[in-house]
């Protein structure tokens, strides 16, 4: 009933979250130096950036929780003047929510649902839906202090939805799960975003599954947005602004690594052939400089390298080129702050 | 009416109202503070504290040794310094707490404002007084032996000022725990000034009584609660004429109180950090312990002791008593009769007769003979020559112990430039064997009830509760979401 009561009111191609120069900075260190980007309506924006980016400070400013030495953000057409009635539109799971052990999911959804101005019968039957939603619906009656952290985190997930919220800012929601619940989490995360039309900011370092789950990405280094756009635009664009690695990686049947490493280093544009990991058969390929960045030209040494190796029958586990997926792009342009 | 307007009123009744959110925060707080959380058991060790120093009163009360204004007195002084130190501690977690169980953060960034949160955490903090008086109030009917008068006036005013204080320490308290994201330390700086407010009646009497210590007493919310009730409930004073003891837990309430609505209600910061440190300049601190250490140290100054007479002169006048010594135990009546004999030449003046007890087995430290004794001086008129005079004594026997009763005869001097030589009688030989009752006042069956009675309350809440809610298995080793 209320699920998608947000895909009524609002387009999806509305900006529902804009921010413009954001800056804060905790004495005389900057923490944000001008943040701006802008989420739309039902879409998923992966929020990266390396330790001690800003990103837990932005998340903060643009939940209210702290103010910004200047510039401003409008959440669902509200500035951010107004902080009580931006907190009335957002939902958030901060990066360490502590949780009251001694109460039970169902109580604590309803007690939530109470500070967001609904009256108790309202909030109790919403707590059912959202525990439902979740997949908490059998636990909802136990105390959270028996929970295990993946109920946990859905439960904070779904105290993050308890005011329908149009923005949904999620901090490290998989952080501690495993594979199986990280990927149940993102899948939830989202069906957030499908079915209730919001918006979701979401930070991880998960950066396959951010990129596997997420329409946009805004990448933020020492506070500032190095890349912000689709995920598919920002690898693009870092690919065409030939910041790139000039290698690529092979994974070979361990007793075949010589044998490759002998044939790729015949090859004219092979500068270095070297075995990685422990004896599982990785190869590091790196080439000769491409002057001119050309990725055609890249793709044909490529082509020839495995036409070489194919045609001596060495079997092929595994081929990545570098540069092509989020996480590559992601180290590219945050290395010199790593460094 | 219409059908679809009876039907939107009727869904409208059935949904209820919001509602406000310091209402919320206040029952969300209730009930982890009440049910299986810490206020039932410092409440029940409360009782328990309550039912030893009630039986302790009572057997007191039997011997005659407190009055029963006093007890009743004592009493609630306990129990406004417990009710004080459990709000106190709640108060001190309620910030900082939620800060260190990073629970803070959830409640900010809800819709609810900052001054909602605190006014909501406050009154639950608060909430351990009520019921410690309330506790209190059958304890202090069975001191009092059903004495209305005296037990509603004494409810009355300590819970109109004990409130004062406490209102005023728990905002006090929650004001430190806005200022720190560490639960020990607010509760160390809580704890901290509530010793330092305790601390003043731990001084030298000397020093209680020169002008800087009752400047210190005045000043101190604590102990002026204490004095005003004492004053009004064991010494017959009007609240008016004590008025002035109020001004210091008034105050101290309505500047904290202003300070945490005002400032922490509207900066209320997630992070703590350095707030307070920040905005106190070192100077000033320093600056604010030389003061107190100056105070301090001219509370400890004696008054001025006053100048002492000499005395001369004899007379040839006799003092007796009718029994040299007695053996008794705590709480009974020695009645004895002392007789004066003029055995001089000529008529005596005017002559009083005082009475002494030491204590033998403490080097003959005077006893305080107020507790011993209701009578003791009495006057003994003009006595012609070779005349007698009989006076008749009681002393209760208070604690026991080895003691010497002895009176001191003296003679009126004649004019202001002379003096006279007091007359002492032989000693009475007093010794008190102690006195063991197991049920004094009837206060037995109250002071095992209450700690039990609520112990059984504490459980039926945690087994109703329980009842209610699935308790759960353990969680599972391996992080899975689906259910």
């Amino acid at each position: 009933m209320t699920k998608k009561n947000n895909s009524k009111a609002i387009n999806s191609l509305t900006e529902i979250l804009l921010v413009e120069d954001v800056r804060k900075s905790y004495g005389p260190r900057p923490a944000l130096r001008g943040l701006s980007f802008s989420l739309k309506a039902g879409r998923v924006m992966g929020f990266l950036g390396p330790n001690g980016a800003g990103k837990t400070t932005a998340i903060r400013i643009l939940t209210t929780i702290l103010e910004p030495d200047s510039g401003s953000f409008l959440v669902d057409g509200i500035s951010s003047d107004y902080p009580e009635k931006i907190r009335q539109r957002i939902g958030v799971l901060p990066e360490s929510l502590g949780f009251p052990k001694q109460m039970t999911a169902y109580e604590f959804l309803v007690h939530f649902g109470e500070l967001y101005g609904q009256a108790q019968n309202e909030a109790k039957a919403y707590a059912m839906e959202l525990l439902e939603e979740v997949g908490l619906q059998q636990r909802g009656n136990s105390l959270i202090g028996t929970y295990s952290r993946g109920m946990r985190q859905r439960l904070g997930i779904a105290r993050a939805l308890i005011n329908r919220p149009v923005v949904v800012f999620l901090d490290e929601p998989t952080l501690g799960l495993d594979p199986h619940g990280q990927q149940e989490l993102l899948a939830l995360v989202r069906r957030i975003a499908e079915e209730r039309n919001a918006g979701v900011v979401l930070c991880s370092h998960l950066l396959p599954e951010i990129e596997g789950s997420c329409d946009d990405v805004v990448i933020l280094n020492a506070g500032q947005v190095v890349a912000a756009g689709s995920v598919a635009e920002v690898i693009g664009r870092v690919q065409r602004n030939v910041i790139l690695h000039n290698s690529f990686r092979i994974q070979t049947a361990p007793q075949f690594v010589a044998e490759v490493r002998r044939i790729v280093k015949e090859l004219p544009e092979i500068l270095e052939a070297t075995s990685q990991g422990e004896g599982d058969g990785w190869l590091r390929i790196e080439l000769m400089d491409i002057a001119d960045g050309n990725l055609s030209h890249r793709s044909q040494i490529n082509n020839r390298v495995l036409g070489a190796l194919i045609r001596r029958k060495i079997p092929i586990i595994n081929f990545e080129t570098q540069s092509g997926r989020l996480q590559d792009v992601f180290l590219r342009l945050t290395e010199e702050t790593i460094q | 009416m219409n059908g679809k307007q009876t039907a939107r009123r009727k869904r409208k009744e059935s949904s209820g109202a919001s509602r406000p959110a310091w209402r919320v925060i206040l029952s969300w707080e209730l009930k982890e503070l009440w049910i299986g959380g810490k206020a039932l058991i410092l409440i029940i060790l409360f009782s328990i504290l309550l039912s030893i120093m009630s039986w302790l009163l009572a057997t007191n009360s039997e011997l005659n040794l407190i009055p029963r204004k006093e007890m009743i007195f004592l009493t609630l002084q306990a129990t406004i310094a417990v009710g004080l130190f459990i709000s106190l501690i709640i108060g001190a977690d309620s910030i900082s707490g939620e800060r260190e169980r990073v629970t803070f953060e959830g409640l900010l960034l809800t819709p609810a404002s900052h001054r909602q949160i605190i006014l909501g955490k406050f009154f639950a903090a608060i909430s351990g007084w009520p019921v410690a008086f309330a506790i209190t109030i059958p304890y202090l009917i069975l001191l009092s032996q059903s004495n209305a008068k005296i037990v509603l006036n004494s409810l009355l005013w300590s819970f109109t000022v004990g409130s004062i204080l406490i209102l005023g320490f728990t905002g006090f308290a929650m004001l430190v725990s806005t200022g720190t994201n560490s639960n020990r330390t607010s509760l160390f700086v809580s704890l901290a000034i509530y010793i330092l407010c305790l601390l003043p009646t731990q001084f030298p009497g000397s020093a209680q009584a020169g002008l800087a210590g009752q400047f210190i007493k005045k000043i101190n919310p604590m102990e002026a609660t204490n004095q005003f009730l004492e004053k009004v409930i064991v010494n017959n004073r009007t609240p008016q004429e004590m008025a002035i003891w109020l001004w210091a837990p008034i105050l101290f309430f309505g500047f904290t109180f202003l300070i945490l609505f005002w400032y922490a209600g509207r900066v209320l910061p997630f992070d703590a950090g350095r707030l307070w440190m920040q905005r106190v300049p070192r100077r000033r601190v320093t600056i604010l312990a030389l003061l107190i250490c100056l105070v301090v140290i001219l509370g400890s100054a004696p008054v001025r002791a006053l100048g002492m007479r000499a005395l001369d002169a004899g007379t040839s006048l006799r003092i007796s008593t009718d029994i040299a010594y007695k053996t008794i135990k705590t709480g009974d009546t020695v009645v004895f009769n002392t007789t004066v004999t003029n055995n001089s030449k000529e008529d005596s003046p005017q002559m009083f007769v005082a009475m002494n007890i030491i204590d033998l087995a403490k080097n003959g430290d005077p006893v305080d003979p107020e507790d011993w004794s209701p009578v003791r001086t009495r006057a003994v008129g003009p006595l012609v020559v070779g005349q007698s005079s009989t006076q008749s004594w009681t002393i209760h026997a208070i604690l026991d112990g080895d003691y010497m009763v002895y009176l001191v005869l003296i003679p009126e001097p004649n004019d202001p430039q002379s003096t006279s030589q007091p007359v002492v009688s032989s000693g009475i030989h007093m010794t008190v064997m102690p006195f063991t009752s197991l049920n004094p006042g009837d206060v037995l069956p109250l002071a095992l009830g209450m700690p039990i009675g609520l112990t059984v309350l504490m459980f039926v809440l945690l087994w109703t509760r329980n009842r209610s809610i699935n308790i759960g298995r353990p969680p599972s080793t391996v992080e899975n979401l689906s259910t």
